[in-house]
């Protein structure tokens, strides 16, 4: 079953460690910086709090860790992608869009709609982009992380998908 | 026009490297609805490279056999079964059969489906009926049928629904799909709800185009060559990539999965590729990233 991303570079921002075991266990060599054929972004979930109790700070916060982080990162590597002449694979993983804040919801409901733009933008760079949003942190996080970054999934992109009934 | 030379288009490994292990569901039993051709024959082709029996259903006997010969060739025990799946009775008795045959079925995968294109003021009520009741009645049906028994067994299960990328667009030209495979997709969800106490899950493939020897819209001048450059992704897709995911929705790889709807179609859905002439990327477009600057 291992091997389904043998000889590939993954660079994982962000702390997951279904996700680190699970494409180190594919083959992955796992990298801090530099030149890579995929890059995961792992947003931290942020605190609960009620809309009118969120200072513009703390909403600021959320938004820079979930979606413009998210949209910088993703134009570097796919950047770095176009100007070595290969393709990539880009995943985003975070909550799901309603279950924490109004900052997450707003965050979250971007990303998705970012995730299909830029899978189709640059499609024909053979970059693919696609979005998890679950508070599933377990092996099957883990286990569909490497599937969605592999070439397994060469025919998925531009998708945004949870794990569990709450997604 | 083709897929300029200088695009990059990502492709899966062949057929026969498939991404689990040949063992995956050995001891395993899966039924696959209209597992005879098309779509349906791939994810039984699938679930068989994961060494699970797999007891096909289709209306045509004949076909039915015809895809359990390329079944068994993989090395698994196979069973053709004629069953139409808008008749609970004669679904019930196809289980039986099934499971005399080849013992307790613990997968599904809801695929029979018909399909042909068509302007929606000259759908008769058959045509209506036709399409929609196979796919709304007959996942119904056979989940339904699926679940009871796995509940009296006190045990858990999994289902895969070939449902298609254009269920949150609209398909102009092919409205009783559109309907059909929607309800598919939706009611995805509530099932995976109703079963998850009892360790059913449900999740099904949003598909894009999969060409096949019985798929419509591969049949125009040409073929389905001048489709490639229609398609974000630069291709139509390869059927066994199609079997792969449905069949590793069911696997312990993806074990806490339930309720999802994962769309599987080259971004065709998001750009609406087959009724909009060949896709420019944005960067190469003549009047810049919109067209028309």
């Amino acid at each position: 079953m291992s091997g389904w991303l043998n000889g590939k570079r993954a660079r994982i921002e962000g702390e997951c460690p279904a996700i680190a075991s699970a494409l180190a266990a594919q083959g992955a060599s796992l990298v801090d910086a530099g030149d890579c054929d995929i890059w995961v972004h792992i947003a931290p979930p942020p605190p609960i709090k009620l809309a009118h109790e969120l200072t513009h700070a703390e909403w600021r916060d959320s938004l820079d860790a979930g979606l413009d982080r998210r949209f910088l990162g993703a134009k570097d590597f796919a950047g770095q992608c176009r100007a070595r002449g290969t393709g990539g694979a880009i995943l985003f993983v975070g909550a799901p869009e309603q279950a924490l804040g109004a900052d997450q919801a707003a965050a979250a409901g971007a990303l998705g709609n970012l995730t299909k733009t830029l899978g189709v933008e640059w499609a024909r760079d053979g970059i693919r982009v696609n979005s998890v949003l679950t508070r599933d942190a377990g092996d099957t996080l883990g286990n569909l992380a490497a599937y969605l970054v592999s070439d397994y999934a060469a025919y998925v992109t531009g998708a945004v998908m949870g794990i569990d009934l709450d997604d | 026009m083709p897929v300029p030379q200088h695009h990059i288009v990502a492709t899966p490994p062949p057929f026969d490297e498939p991404p689990y292990p040949a063992d995956i569901f050995a001891g395993q039993t899966v039924l696959v609805t209209g597992g005879g051709s098309g779509m349906g024959l791939a994810m039984a082709k699938a679930f068989a490279q994961g060494g699970a029996q797999v007891a096909v259903m289709g209306r045509s006997m004949e076909r039915a056999e015809e895809g359990v010969a390329q079944i068994a060739a993989l090395g698994v025990r196979a069973h053709a079964m004629s069953c139409d799946v808008r008749q609970p009775e004669a679904i019930a008795a196809a289980f039986d059969e099934a499971e005399r045959e080849l013992g307790p079925i613990g997968l599904l995968a809801n695929n029979a489906g018909a399909n042909f294109p068509i302007l929606a003021e000259d759908i008769s009520p058959n045509a209506w009926n036709a399409v929609t009741r196979i796919a709304i009645d007959g996942t119904f049906l056979c989940s339904t049928e699926f679940a009871r028994r796995r509940i009296a067994r006190g045990e858990g299960g999994a289902i895969v629904n070939n449902s298609a990328q254009y269920i949150w667009t609209g398909f102009p030209g092919d409205a009783h799909s559109a309907a059909a495979k929607t309800a598919q997709a939706t009611m995805t969800k509530k099932l995976a709800a109703d079963w998850a106490p009892h360790g059913i899950r449900v999740n099904a493939i949003a598909a894009g185009f999969f060409p096949h020897d019985t798929s419509t819209a591969g049949r125009r001048e040409g073929g389905i060559a001048p489709l490639q450059n229609m398609i974000p992704a630069g291709r139509t897709g390869n059927i066994w990539e199609f079997g792969w995911l449905s069949a590793m929705t069911c696997t312990p790889l993806f074990g806490d999965m339930t309720g999802q709807v994962i769309v599987q179609d080259g971004g065709e859905s998001l750009r609406r590729s087959l009724m909009m002439p060949d896709f420019v990327p944005p960067r190469e477009r003549a009047d810049g990233p919109w067209g028309w600057q």
